[in-house]
């Protein structure tokens, strides 16, 4: 695997759009108190006092999508097709004003998008009508939201995009997961270039379901901080990037992903350090790597403690008890599904002089090349990508 | 060595469990159409749907895979389990070199349901923290890995109404990628209040039958099942001396990029995917024998689809025939089960009807519908055609064993 990174579009509690992200990443502390605030601008403050979010902070819509057309989209279709957006016109592929140009036309371009519980808000929102009103007074414009793929399908629609449009949930996997749908999908030709990554947004009765489970966000900073927002690569064969051109960021060398169920059949939610492992060892393996060849690892280091330490578990029996493993959700909170990519995100801005940190172990290099992103899944999935500059 | 065989096949369908019932109910064209249980319908103006009625978890999973799941993961497990013992692989069907793709388009809905139900009105501490990781889409592969121990590549891909497609035909890919050797690969459905409400208020359900390409059709009927294929590379299959059902040719994909639920009015991205699957499996119009259509009896999604078939095979119509008259429109699972169905055809050589079938549409002209009753006719190469919510156009390539170019997979 040699795909081309030729753009990142992004929607973050930093703002929307590449510059936004680095900028914040240039400064991990200042970046931290930007994101994780409270009151919720999303939440309702009344029902859900001293919630603490890293929201996309005064997301404007018609800033990024103009003022027409998006009245029944909802969070989620709007950060896609932001980050979009932005993707596209980075590339090279669209102009400023949003035409398209050069012979990389949107025939060819595709979209692997994931998400873990994109169409949560819209489910509860015509279930409360369905069980407090009747069924039959749901609004049909709202329903189209409660499909998953939906949020991704728009943002085709929004861009011509004409080639596969691809959901993937595979809950905190998605992401990465969607780098191997798009890889597979290159390799058949079926486009030439794919926007590859996701979102989530932060969500009410996500937050109720963590905070029941007792996972959310303590005042001692230990737990889950929802976060939310999107993030895009654009991916296309380096070969085909070197011909038009295109400024390369970097490029995905490498993918693992492996399935260990829990020890017991009581259990549901699990993770395990062995499909860390494999998952490592495989994305290593097909990019033609050691692990000594990783500056840094991106740990998908969430909050929840077990979770954790079963993913830190997997990654020392891979990397060793020195190598650098740094937890980029520390400064952009838990994006479920798009986790992955913004793991990515934060690797591109690494690679591009940004400071390694937080770090749970090892010290931040000077400079980086590698990187390693990771994923665990709730159920026992995990899933690594490698990128290299 | 590029060839991906079919090997097992497992269903749970509104015409019963397993592929022989469900095989020949469909050769006897049997209506599963009737008025909905699962829930109140009332109020609602359309009351009929194809449930799966006579599936009961617990002759299916163990006691603790009974408890885990909720009645989507149950019955992909089910029509795994049904696959795996076809396949005869036993226990060889586990460990990290087996991948599980399933597609849906709700996942575990009712799951999700049921816990709002109760937290909309008996408020937030009624509900029981550990009912909460019972829901999720990504549960599906994961019930189904543990259920025949894989530990492979386990996802789902949520592609709507083409997600049993995705599902095969990206698995197919998986395997010739050699990034698995075997995969378990379909989609699952369950039917829930508030996706019927859904369909019921965009004014898509059919007041009593769907109607296929029919003059007089009025809407999609709702059903719901698990349609399961098990995959295997070649050298997998000529290791161990197994018989294939079928083969799998290539996935054509494509996006309308037009409007989220309706098709595009000249079916661009369905030309697209038809084309796409046609040259990926190194064949011509003429070779394809049988079309499953993806056929919803709506009105915009038959007039476009009879539109493509004329475009793409102009006089030299292949059979045309949509099952959802039978089992109606199972969406998630929809293009899974009826790839078990074509599985079926290509091996027993008899095409299922398109019943209630009384004039066709002279906006569907020209296609050679089988209607009403079933026709034997010799099926080497299919089509299994799908467009899907969200703008998706999806249409796999099956075939009988060896029947496509090896080159094409080269």
């Amino acid at each position: 695997m040699d795909l081309a990174i030729t753009s990142l579009g992004v929607v973050s509690p930093f703002g929307v759009g590449r510059a936004s992200w680095e900028s914040a990443l240039a400064d991990p502390q200042g970046a931290m108190a930007a994101a994780f605030r409270s009151p919720s601008e999303v939440l309702d403050a009344e029902k859900l006092p001293g919630a603490r979010t890293a929201e996309a902070w005064g997301f404007d819509p018609n800033e990024h999508l103009g003022k027409k057309g998006h009245r029944t989209f909802d969070r989620l279709t709007k950060f896609l097709i932001a980050a979009a957006k932005h993707a596209l016109i980075e590339a090279g592929v669209k102009d400023a004003d949003g035409a398209y140009v050069g012979d990389l036309g949107p025939e060819r371009i595709g979209i692997c998008s994931a998400t873990a519980y994109g169409s949560l808000d819209a489910i509860t929102e015509l279930n409360l009508v369905a069980e407090l009103e009747d069924p039959r007074f749901i609004n049909p414009s709202r329903f189209p939201n409660t499909v998953i793929n939906a949020a991704a399908g728009y943002v085709s629609i929004w861009e011509d995009l004409r080639a596969p449009n691809t959901t993937v949930v595979d809950g905190n996997c998605g992401a990465l997961d969607a780098v191997l749908v798009a890889v597979t999908h290159l390799r058949q030709g079926r486009a030439d270039a794919f926007l590859v990554g996701g979102g989530e947004v932060v969500s009410e009765p996500l937050y109720r379901a963590l905070a029941r489970l007792g996972v959310v966000a303590r005042a001692d900073g230990t737990g889950v901080t929802m976060g939310e927002g999107a993030a895009y690569l654009f991916v296309e064969p380096r070969a085909a990037a070197e011909a038009r051109g295109a400024t390369i960021l970097a490029s995905l060398r490498g993918y693992g992903t492996a399935f260990e169920p829990p020890p017991s059949e009581a259990l549901l939610v699990h993770a395990s350090a062995d499909a860390v492992e494999r998952a490592s060892r495989e994305a290593l393996a097909e990019a033609g790597l050691e692990p000594s060849d990783v500056d840094v690892v991106a740990a998908a280091t969430g909050g929840i403690e077990p979770i954790d330490a079963a993913e830190l578990a997997g990654l020392r029996a891979v990397f060793g008890d020195d190598a650098c493993i740094a937890t980029p959700k520390a400064l952009h909170g838990e994006t479920f599904g798009a986790a992955g990519a913004f793991g990515l995100a934060s690797g591109l801005a690494w690679i591009g002089g940004a400071p390694v940190a937080p770090c749970v172990q090892g010290s931040a290099p000077a400079a980086v090349r590698t990187v390693l992103v990771s994923s665990v899944g709730y159920y026992g999935n995990a899933s690594a990508v490698l990128l290299r500059a | 060595m590029g060839r991906v065989f079919v090997t097992g096949i497992g269903v749970v369908s509104p015409l019963g469990l397993g592929v022989d019932t469900f095989g020949s109910a469909l050769l006897e064209g049997r209506e599963a159409t009737a008025p909905v249980t699962g829930f109140d319908a009332s109020g609602l103006d359309r009351d009929r749907a194809c449930e799966v009625t006579d599936f009961r978890p617990r002759e299916h999973l163990t006691a603790a895979e009974a408890r885990r799941t909720g009645r989507c993961s149950a019955m992909a497990v089910a029509a795994a389990r049904m696959a795996v013992e076809q396949s005869g692989l036993g226990d060889a069907i586990g460990g990290p070199r087996t991948a599980v793709i399933l597609g849906t388009t709700m996942g575990e809905a009712n799951v999700l349901g049921q816990l709002e139900a109760r937290w909309i009105h008996e408020g937030e501490d009624s509900v029981p923290p550990a009912a909460l990781p019972r829901y999720g889409s990504t549960l599906l592969p994961i019930h189904v890995a543990r259920a025949v121990g894989a530990r492979g590549i386990v996802q789902t891909l949520p592609a709507a109404c083409a997600a049993g497609n995705y599902a095969i035909g990206y698995a197919a890919d998986l395997i010739r990628s050699g990034r698995c050797d075997r995969a378990i690969s379909g989609a699952a459905e369950v039917i829930e209040k508030l996706q019927y409400a859904g369909f019921a208020r965009l004014g898509a359900i059919a007041p009593e039958h769907c109607q296929p390409f029919d003059k007089e059709r009025r809407g999609l009927i709702v059903g719901e099942g698990a349609g399961v294929l098990l995959l295997e590379s070649e050298e997998s299959v000529v290791r161990r001396g197994a018989t294939p059902l079928a083969e799998v040719g290539a996935l054509g994909l494509a996006c309308d990029a037009h409007h989220i639920t309706r098709p595009h009015p000249e079916g661009a991205g369905s030309l697209v995917a038809v084309r796409a699957a046609l040259a990926g499996s190194g064949l011509a119009a003429a070779d394809v024998d049988y079309v499953n259509a993806h056929g919803t009896g709506t009105d915009a999604n038959d007039k476009v689809e009879a539109m493509v078939m004329r475009e793409v095979f102009g006089t030299q119509q292949p059979a045309l025939t949509s099952i959802k008259s039978m089992i109606g429109h199972c969406m998630g699972a929809a293009s899974a089960i009826e790839a078990v169905s074509c599985v079926l055809t290509l091996r027993d050589g008899v095409i299922p009807p398109t019943i209630n079938h009384q004039e066709l549409d002279p906006d569907c002209a020209g296609v050679d519908l089988v209607a009403n009753e079933a026709r034997r006719a010799p099926v080497k190469t299919l089509l299994n055609n799908s467009l899907a919510f969200g703008g998706y156009d999806a249409v796999l390539c099956l075939s009988q064993p060896e029947v496509l170019a090896a080159e094409a997979f080269a």
